[in-house]
């Protein structure tokens, strides 16, 4: 009888510690339930798992590696993402093609026309990219007085005298290819918000 | 006390009138005589100096550009001139001057002024020389403020303290109740007179033994003990596949409290997929080296923080960093960030928690299916712009409540599931 009641409560005991330390914190995940239906089978973004015995403990698999390894064994580190086929030109929905001038002709983005037909619809996109993707540095006036900006330091005063008459083709270049202590964003921005952005500054920022 | 204060008031005013009057004569001799040093011509550089110099050039110290107080000394006053109006043109003109001045601030080009007038450069030089002497100390002011500021957000200290005190000053209590009671005990028992009923009262000895085996005490130990024991049970029941608080540690210490709370840097600088993608992304090293191609430390210290070190190590060598994804939706279920961040314009935060706060991410909501359902319940949607839903949102504003996500399938299974 003694013995009995001893047991359950060491059982009860257990199963309460056993199951409060069950929860996520720190580098634990926590303890899955049906971990088979959490972790994919395809190949998903911004996670893999490399190690070819993880959930090895209820593999069902043919090539007999662990059930949650998830990897692309052909790309470069593993990864799912690639860099396009050299040569490729993508192409969206409009029909804008990539921007193509280079770096340094500077003097040839000055002629480029902006695409995007200006509209308040535009011109509040346009707003709200600035503030998203140059008002860290540019300041939310662009007058080159932004938080991140006042530490890199030589950000560009856009309302002054040397870039107030600049032409709108030589705004998107620079965002695109970057100048000076800036950075080249055409990866974080794509061509149609660029050109959505010149708007903004050269109708708002830059107006005289 | 008086005096002294007053003694030390004395020697501090003398001292900073020293210091001032250094300051002033060291400049006196150091511009050039024909830079003016009226009020007005002071007045009219500064602005000229705040639109078109202050993002790289500070007066007293190397920013950017060099720091540029007693630069009409240091070289000849056209040379100055010249320098500000086109400097690539003297460089590249040659002079040897403007050449190592390139060289030695990293050939970083100066944009031409050839729109200001000779008045105006002449003002500008009026402001370089005699503005502001009090710009560095102002500086210095600024900092201390901000680390203030900072200072004053510990709230939770005070509650643990509070607490300690609280729990000190009962068991004070405790003992001195406990030194009355003997004292009266004391003191009743050289008493002779007493009731043979009081004498028992007084002499009674609380029997410890008894109180453990009584069957009230027992029971209700074993009650909470039970209690406690299944709550702790269904909470770790409650608890599995879920990963709320999970905190990994990431191959870079990297502060979203200093990036995005300190320094405002919206979500969406690097998180660029969050308006236009399923996946908010995890930026490439090349987004972080927008800034971190010129900032190397934190704080102002000199040399290469060894966490900024590793971001220069994966973009020199083309080797991506294997950041820990925290938030891990089953795969039974999909998830859009841009039909939320984009369509519904949620906050980041909404889901996300204080961000801006955290040192180090943690997963901030319980991202269970009960925990999506109530908000698809209690939103209302946004239809501004949005024609499609304008009837259904007047027939729900005349008869019943609002137009929820429920309303319009923000419930059916196979939106999430399929």
């Amino acid at each position: 009888m003694k013995l009995k009641l001893s047991t359950y409560i060491v059982a009860t005991f257990g199963a309460a510690f056993g199951l409060a330390s069950c929860s996520a914190s720190g580098d634990f995940p926590g303890l899955e339930y049906a971990p088979q239906m959490y972790h994919s089978v395809a190949y998903e973004p911004l996670t893999q798992i490399t190690d070819e015995d993880e959930g090895s403990w209820l593999s069902s698999r043919e090539d007999g590696k662990g059930e949650f390894y998830n990897s692309n064994p052909n790309n470069p580190h593993g990864m799912n993402m690639r860099e396009p086929a050299p040569n490729t030109v993508p192409r969206n929905n409009r029909g804008l093609l990539p921007y193509r001038k280079s770096v340094a002709d500077l003097e040839g983005a000055a002629g480029v026309e902006n695409p995007i037909e200006l509209n308040d619809e535009v011109m509040s996109q346009g707003q709200q990219l600035y503030i998203q993707y140059c008002a860290t540095c540019h300041g939310s006036q662009g007058e080159g007085d932004g938080k991140a900006g006042e530490v890199i330091g030589g950000v560009a005063n856009l309302k002054g005298g040397a870039y107030i008459d600049l032409p709108e083709g030589h705004i998107f270049h620079v965002i695109t290819h970057g100048k000076g202590r800036m950075g080249a964003h055409a990866s974080q921005i794509s061509i149609e918000r660029r050109w959505k952005i010149v708007h903004y500054v050269k109708q708002e920022i830059q107006k005289q | 006390m008086t005096i002294k204060r007053s003694l030390f008031g004395v020697i501090h005013g003398i001292s900073a009138l020293l210091v001032a009057f250094f300051l002033f004569t060291g400049m006196a001799y150091a511009a050039h005589p024909d830079v003016s040093d009226s009020e007005d011509a002071i007045q009219a550089g500064q602005s000229l100096f705040n639109a078109n110099c202050r993002t790289c050039h500070r007066l007293d110290q190397n920013y950017t550009g060099p720091a540029l107080r007693g630069v009409t000394e240091r070289r000849s006053l056209d040379w100055a001139k010249r320098f500000i109006v086109n400097s690539q043109a003297l460089i590249q003109a040659g002079d040897a001057e403007a050449v190592a001045l390139f060289r030695e601030y990293n050939n970083i080009v100066m944009p031409s002024h050839d729109f200001l007038s000779d008045d105006d450069v002449m003002n500008l030089l009026a402001y370089i020389e005699y503005g502001d002497t009090a710009e560095a100390s102002a500086g210095a002011a600024g900092a201390e403020g901000t680390a203030e500021g900072a200072a004053g957000g510990i709230p939770s200290e005070y509650l643990t303290i509070i607490l300690v005190v609280l729990v000190f000053v009962l068991l004070l209590i405790l003992v001195v109740l406990g030194l009355i009671v003997s004292v009266l005990k004391k003191y009743l028992s050289q008493d002779q007179d007493l009731d043979q009923d009081d004498k028992e009262f007084i002499d009674q000895k609380t029997d410890i033994k008894k109180v453990f085996t009584s069957d009230a005490f027992i029971i209700i130990i074993t009650t909470i003990v039970v209690a406690l024991v299944v709550k702790t049970a269904l909470d770790g029941l409650y608890n599995v596949g879920i990963q709320q608080g999970y905190a990994p540690k990431q191959p870079i210490a990297y502060s979203h409290q200093l990036h995005a709370g300190e320094y405002e840097i919206p979500c969406q600088y690097c998180h660029t997929g969050v308006e236009i993608g399923k996946s908010a992304n995890i930026p490439s090293a090349n987004i972080c080296m927008n800034c971190h191609m010129h900032i190397q430390n934190v704080d102002g210290k000199e040399g290469i923080s060894p966490e900024i070190a590793k971001l220069y190590d994966a973009y020199d060598n083309n080797k991506p960093i294997e950041w820990v994804r925290i938030h891990n939706l089953p795969d039974l279920a999909y998830f859009n960030h841009s039909q939320h961040v984009a369509v519904a314009g949620l906050d980041c935060q909404t889901c996300h928690g204080p961000i801006e706060e955290m040192e180090v991410v943690y997963q901030h909501s319980s991202l269970t299916m009960g925990w999506c359902i109530d908000c698809h319940r209690n939103t209302e949607i946004t239809t501004q712009g949005n024609e499609y839903y304008d009837k259904l949102v007047q027939l729900h504003s005349e008869s019943k409540d609002a137009l929820k996500v429920k309303d319009i399938g923000g419930l059916e299974c196979a939106k999430c599931h399929y």
